[in-house]
């Protein structure tokens, strides 16, 4: 009786939880392929029984002038930014990981724990707080609407989340190793590179994770940092809006923004469900 | 392969403390080119870090480290030279036995050939030659023992070889096999080798030489007879040999040792200085011997107990307040209840505050 109790209860739970994560999704499918007078008639769902398919709100997306705004450069630029500042981000990130995991550092009062304070600190702080200053200087050095300004500007943004988790992840690793390595004959840098690293692949993994999607979606630098050269995806997809809601074609360009992030996402679960995460060390 | 120095070493891990505890107290000593030391201490003594001072994991926080007299004390380990095993199995886990194994030749850049060769030849001493291209990660905590143990000794040409409590996890027989073949790489390579260990037997049968520590104090170095015969304190007899060393409570009066209720000779070649106080009689379990009447030597006691061990067997006798315990051979006879223990007087070692009296 309660075992039945229970796993009512349980499937209730997931079915709702479901729902909520799935139907979303399914309306943003079954509109990407309407028109507005499929639209007005109410919720349906089943094509061609309940409305009639289109690709117009597919079309839209990679026509350009007219009645049409193109996504592709922008989708081209954001994936640019955004592996671009990752990259950078994990590199700069897992050194300076390393460094605060394994060594001490003291600056006057400032020690190591205060470093890492600083580091994500920045994410602390309300994105309006930093958008001004990185709106001069920017335009300082004549880097507004351009990739290379917004490239730094996420990496600012994204090398505290990798040096966070990837200090955490260090920390994880026994001491033993590296003291170990040193025995071997490495110096502290081979040790890194020999040993250290590629038994941190999963952190890198996550680490990395964490940048795209944060990078990923995006909006408010995107916004504030460009104006017509230079246009992400998130910008291009607000921009589809216009005195009449195209709800077909902003539900397509969601779908398409959405799916690198699914794929990864099933790429990574796989890596990390394979055994790589387990045992690394000892 | 050289002569290791410890010069006025003492550590601290608390250097901000304002009392610091120190984990290492101040010491001179001294390791001979190619000799096997064992490393004896209760948990928590200061040997692994005694090690890593060694090694160079750990910088003392006084004192230097000479290797034939040439000062280490500030070079970074790879620098020194030193192949250590660790108190519990590291070994690279994305790497298959053979690279473990290679490891060091590989960052000292061996050129393949004699990689391969060494390798070979450590893999047939620890019984690893099947496992060689497994993923290291696949093993048992004794195979990872002894591929740390081979990473140790895959090199021939280190400065030493340290062993911190190397074999805890391997079983008894296994145990028994390594512990001879590193004493023949020993005489073969007259590699300097130190091991760490807590078990006495461990440290008799593998050193030439055994360095005693307590507490961060190094208390007696000797070979095993030294520490068996002459425990320089009370420490080492409790410590060495089974079972403990006797120690019993007496007093310097008419010339004569009072023990227990009787007297015994002092014996010859002692000088015990006007005033010695807390003096105490040491004498090995296997060294009192039962008597049938009454000599210079002897004391009145009571059979209290007697304990089999197979090769041997432990009689317990009570001498007034005092416990006396005698190793005996298995077939010895003994008295039903009252008996002359004899305590022959070139075996007898005198403690004055826990300290060996010198004996001339
Ligand atoms: N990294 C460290 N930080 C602070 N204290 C330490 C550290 N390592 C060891 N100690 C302390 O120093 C003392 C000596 O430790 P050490 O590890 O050398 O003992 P040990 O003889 O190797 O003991 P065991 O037989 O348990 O391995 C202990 O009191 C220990 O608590
Ligand atoms: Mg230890």
């Amino acid at each position: 009786m309660m075992r039945t109790t229970y796993l009512l209860l349980k499937y209730t739970a997931i079915l709702i939880w479901s729902s909520f994560v799935v139907l979303p999704f399914l309306w943003a499918l079954t509109t990407s392929f309407k028109t507005a007078h499929g639209i007005t008639s109410g919720a349906t769902y089943i094509p061609w029984l309940q409305y009639e398919p289109s690709l117009e709100g597919w079309k839209v997306l990679v026509r350009t002038g007219g009645a049409g705004i193109n996504i592709v450069q922008p989708y081209i630029s954001s994936m640019v930014v955004t592996v671009g500042a990752s990259l950078i981000s994990l590199a700069l990130g897992t050194l300076a990981a390393y460094g605060l995991s394994r060594f001490t550092y003291r600056l006057g009062f400032i020690k190591n724990s205060d470093i890492r304070f600083f580091f994500i600190s920045q994410r602390i702080m309300p994105p309006i707080v930093l958008a001004i200053p990185f709106f001069l200087m920017l335009q300082y050095f004549g880097l507004l609407d351009s990739i290379i300004g917004l490239i730094i500007v996420y990496i600012a943004l994204l090398l505290p989340i990798a040096t966070w988790v990837m200090v955490d992840f260090f920390n994880n690793i026994l001491r033993e190793i590296d003291e170990m390595a040193t025995i071997d004959g490495c110096n502290p840098i081979g040790a890194f590179f020999r040993v250290i690293l590629p038994n941190s692949l999963p952190g890198i993994v996550v680490a990395g994770l964490f940048c795209l999607i944060f990078g990923w979606n995006d909006f408010f630098f995107a916004f504030i940092l460009t104006f017509t050269k230079t246009q992400l995806l998130p910008v291009a997809v607000v921009a589809l809006n216009s005195s009449v809601t195209p709800w077909w074609s902003l539900s397509a360009s969601a779908l398409v923004s959405v799916a690198p992030l699914v794929i990864i996402a099933f790429v990574v679960e796989r890596f990390l469900s394979s055994g790589n995460m387990a045992g690394a060390i000892r | 392969m050289a002569m290791i120095e410890l010069s006025h070493i003492a550590h601290t891990y608390e250097p901000t403390a304002v009392t610091p505890a120190y984990a290492l107290e101040k010491l001179n000593l001294v390791w001979n080119d190619g000799g096997t030391y064992a490393l004896l201490g209760p948990s928590g003594c200061g040997k692994t870090t005694m090690l890593n001072i060694i090694s160079g994991l750990v910088r003392p926080s006084q004192g230097r480290v000479l290797f034939d007299h040439v000062d280490f004390t500030d070079f970074p380990t790879p620098k020194r030279n030193i192949a250590q095993v660790f108190q519990f199995p590291v070994v690279y886990t994305l790497m298959s036995v053979e690279d473990n194994l290679a490891f060091p030749l590989i960052c000292r850049h061996v050129p393949k050939a004699e990689r391969q060769r060494r390798v070979r030849e450590v893999a047939e001493l620890l019984n690893l030659t099947d496992k060689l291209s497994k993923p290291a990660l696949k093993l048992a905590a004794d195979e990872k023992q002894l591929i740390s143990l081979g990473r140790g000794l895959v090199r021939n040409d280190v400065t030493a070889l340290l062993m911190d409590e190397p074999l805890t996890v391997i079983d008894p027989q296994m145990k028994f096999e390594i512990r001879r073949k590193l004493k023949k790489i020993n005489e073969l390579y007259a590699l300097t080798m130190v091991y760490v260990t807590h078990d006495q037997t461990e440290a008799m049968t593998f050193a030439d030489t055994i360095v005693v520590m307590n507490e961060g104090k190094v208390v007696q170095i000797g070979t095993p007879q030294d520490l068996y015969n002459r425990p320089q304190t009370t420490y080492v007899g409790y410590f060495v040999g089974s079972p403990a060393m006797n120690f019993i409570k007496c007093t310097i009066d008419d010339g004569k040792l009072q023990i227990a209720g009787g007297a015994i000779p002092v014996p010859p070649g002692l000088s015990i200085p006007a005033g010695t106080e807390n003096l105490q009689l040491g004498i090995r379990p296997s060294n009192v011997k039962l008597g049938t009447s009454r000599c210079e030597q002897s004391l009145r006691g009571t059979v209290q107990r007697v304990q089999e061990f197979g090769n041997y067997r432990v009689v317990t006798v009570a001498v007034k307040d005092e416990l006396l315990r005698l190793k005996l051979a298995p077939g010895a006879e003994i008295p039903a209840l009252d008996t002359w223990v004899v305590l022959p007087e070139d075996r007898i070692c005198l403690y004055a505050d826990d300290e060996l009296l010198a004996q001339k």
